[in-house]
């Protein structure tokens, strides 16, 4: 980018509730169909009036959930654009969940139900049961709405295979497994990994493809569970996967963790290759008085990713995902500044929120993107 | 005896979950969430009798993690934040331990459902080994882990004792930290020494059968030290430990062998199972055969309750065949 310290998003915004019950085929309460009339104003979402009606009569066709979809998703991209960001995408409108999305999207794949995250939180969670199969495009359609309807530039998020392979049950290749290997660790081990490749190969390297000869430049792989086995071969197989996935293509490619172990991943970021930017999160780590220095504690392994040779550009959490606090600009500029005075080259910092918005209420997501926006413009402004 | 048990806490059935997640989002009142409670736990304890168990637990669906009923009932400590639970995709809250602990008598055997736990079965109880409760603990109080672990082990040993009176007959210590190791550096020989230690305060009124289970981790890493910690059985996670390095050692007291991978869903074929714990058997007990159970590597949580079930059935099933190749 020709600027300093280009603003994104991560992915996900939450879902509108008349995005939830329209797209269920119900009708909307009237303080829902309120807010998508008051959003729509605000963000000066074209032709918005057409959504009102529709969302006064539901009706449960394919067509339907369909044009629901992408004027939700054209609600999110004015959303971000209205916020001022650089970098943009439709905030998932389109995806039930970033596991889920996919998992349900091709074949191999079979839920078999809520297992526990923590106290009353659950995810449903499935098992490989076959060869994973690509059968039909998951992110291609969402990827060509929203080309269709910005000028911005657009990142497009993509949940990576470890991840994917981390958070799924692998009976297909244990059992496979099971004729080959008597030693029960080493059969799971080399399970796991044929399962990774095999989904990468089947899967996520033709979804690239189609996603690139529909013109994305800028893919984003989401691996939140990069860092949940420290082991030396577990890392490994980490940037391998990455590797593997990214490998040939003429786009550009980027990696977001987030709530992770930076210490460990900072070891293997250099290995990374064809990773143009880390995405991180710093700002749930981080006080939140202003200042630059002692005080920014949440932005030490950013250090720790410099001294292991990592050359890329960063993208660094500004504003805390987690909680209802509007980050002030003051704040947000220190947080940058801090951070352009640990990595040498400050036209190696962009400018995030922690991770994706999904769990915040829009009015709460847009005063802190606004925010980030203006501070980010604050630091460009010192230091120009 | 050749027997066999569960280890841990159990994954809640699909009407207790659903209960939960109403509760939590205040779409179910507190009545409803003890009866699914209640319910369930029935459930969990009829499974484990039919399937032929030789100890039962009361499923501890309530846990929201090993550590919880401590992090939020003993004095001395605060629930702090969430944090990865070894290497899953499921998180504990961890304990900031931020003055003395205070002994509270019975902290687990006043939530065990008692009035549910079947006559004709012996009961078995869980609790984490002060080892453990010691390394994953925010320790802003005692001058070292070590001594935050024996003050955490005079805790535990009015925990056991409670637990004995009130009619368990097998006391589990839980100690996954004692041997999981991502970065392949074992516990140091002096390490285990307080270990041995700290294991002997907690249980020095047991009046029950004890176990040490360790898993996510290579039992190998703590032989032959563990051989001598004072515990009836020790507890051996089977997907994570170096079977030659295992074999080589010769045990004097009794196993539990966690042969069923609860960290996946595929069923496990019990002949495969009864196979590799007679190799386990024949190796470690080169004269003389001592207690063998046959169990799950470590909590079935990570599991859904029917996937479990399942597990639970070929649990008992192998230990009838082991059973019958012995006596």
């Amino acid at each position: 980018m020709d600027k300093l310290f280009p603003t994104q998003e991560i992915g996900s915004l939450a879902k509108p509730a008349w995005r939830v019950k329209a797209y269920r085929g119900e009708t909307p309460s009237k303080e829902e169909i309120a807010e998508a009339v008051e959003w729509g104003r605000r963000l000066g979402v074209e032709n918005f009036e057409a959504l009102i009606k529709m969302l006064e009569k539901p009706e449960r066709t394919g067509e339907y959930k369909k044009a629901i979809l992408q004027w939700s998703a054209l609600y999110a991209i004015r959303f971000f654009e209205k916020a001022g960001l650089d970098i943009i995408f439709d905030g998932e409108q389109w995806r039930s969940e970033m596991y889920e999305h996919v998992v349900r999207n091709t074949e191999g794949f079979k839920f078999l139900g809520y297992v526990k995250s923590f106290d009353y939180r659950y995810f449903n969670k499935a098992a490989c049961v076959g060869k994973p199969a690509y059968t039909r495009s998951f992110y291609v359609e969402e990827f060509v709405f929203t080309k269709n309807n910005t000028g911005k530039m657009i990142k497009v998020p993509f949940t990576g295979p470890y991840t994917l392979a981390d958070w799924t049950f692998n009976e297909y290749y244990e059992r496979k497994a099971a004729a080959q290997i008597k030693d029960f660790k080493k059969r799971k081990s080399y399970a796991r990994k044929e399962f990774i490749f095999d989904l990468i190969k089947e899967v996520l390297r033709p979804e690239i493809s189609r996603l690139i000869e529909a013109g994305a430049k800028w893919i984003q792989i989401d691996e939140p569970a990069a860092t949940t086995n420290l082991s030396n071969e577990e890392m490994q197989l980490f940037v391998e996967a990455f590797n593997e996935t990214v490998k040939g293509f003429n786009c550009i490619f980027s990696l977001h963790n987030c709530y992770s172990n930076y210490k460990i991943l900072a070891k293997y970021a250099s290995q990374l290759r064809n990773c143009s930017q880390l995405a991180l999160e710093f700002a749930n780590r981080d006080t939140i008085q202003t200042g630059v220095g002692e005080t920014r504690v949440g932005y030490n392994e950013l250090k720790a990713f410099e001294e292991n040779g990592y050359q890329g550009n960063y993208g660094i959490g500004v504003v805390d995902v987690h909680t209802d606090f509007i980050e002030p600009p003051e704040l947000i500029r220190d947080r940058i500044l801090h951070a352009a005075k640990i990595v040498s080259d400050p036209n190696r910092i962009f400018v995030n929120p922690d991770c994706g918005l999904r769990t915040r209420k829009w009015g709460v997501s847009f005063a802190k993107l606004n925010n980030m926006v203006i501070g980010a413009e604050l630091a460009r402004k010192i230091l120009q | 005896m050749i027997g066999c048990y569960v280890t841990g806490i159990l994954p809640r059935p699909k009407d207790l979950v659903e209960i939960t997640r109403a509760y939590d989002r205040n779409k179910a009142s507190i009545k409803e969430l003890e009866e699914a409670f209640t319910k369930a736990t029935k459930k969990v304890i009829e499974a484990q009798v039919r399937a032929g168990l030789s100890y039962v637990t009361d499923g501890m669906l309530k846990w929201q993690d090993l550590l919880r009923p401590f992090t939020e009932n003993l004095r001395g400590l605060n629930a702090g934040s969430l944090a990865r639970w070894f290497n899953n995709n499921t998180f504990y809250r961890k304990p900031v331990i931020v003055g003395p602990l205070h002994q509270a008598e019975g902290i687990v055997a006043k939530i065990a459902y008692i009035e549910l736990m079947p006559k004709n079965v012996p009961w078995k109880a869980v609790l984490p080994a002060p080892y453990t409760f010691a390394k994953l603990a925010e320790n802003r109080f005692y001058r070292s882990e070590r001594e935050l672990m024996f003050a955490f082990a005079e805790v535990l040993s009015e925990e056991v004792k409670s637990l004995a009176k009130v009619g368990f007959k097998y006391i589990q210590l839980s100690d996954p930290a004692l041997v999981y190791n991502p970065f392949e550096e074992s516990v140091s020989k002096d390490n285990l020494v307080d270990v041995k230690e700290a294991l002997r305060i907690t249980l020095k009124n047991a009046n029950a059968r004890t176990c040490l289970q360790t898993f996510f981790g290579d039992f190998a890493k703590i032989l032959p030290e563990a051989l001598d910690f004072p515990v009836d059985d020790l507890g051996i996670d089977l997907y994570e430990t170096n079977m030659k390095e295992l074999k080589e050692h010769t045990f004097e007291k009794g196993v539990a062998l966690g042969l069923i991978d609860a960290r996946t869903s595929l069923v496990e074929d019990e002949n495969e199972i009864v196979k590799v714990a007679n190799e386990v058997v024949e190796a470690i007990y080169p004269s003389k055969i001592r207690d063998v159970f046959i169990c799950p590597n470590c909590d079935l949580e990570f599991l859904p309750w029917e996937r479990a079930e399942e597990k639970i059935r070929v649990i008992g099933r192998a230990t009838k065949i082991l059973e019958r190749g012995y006596w």
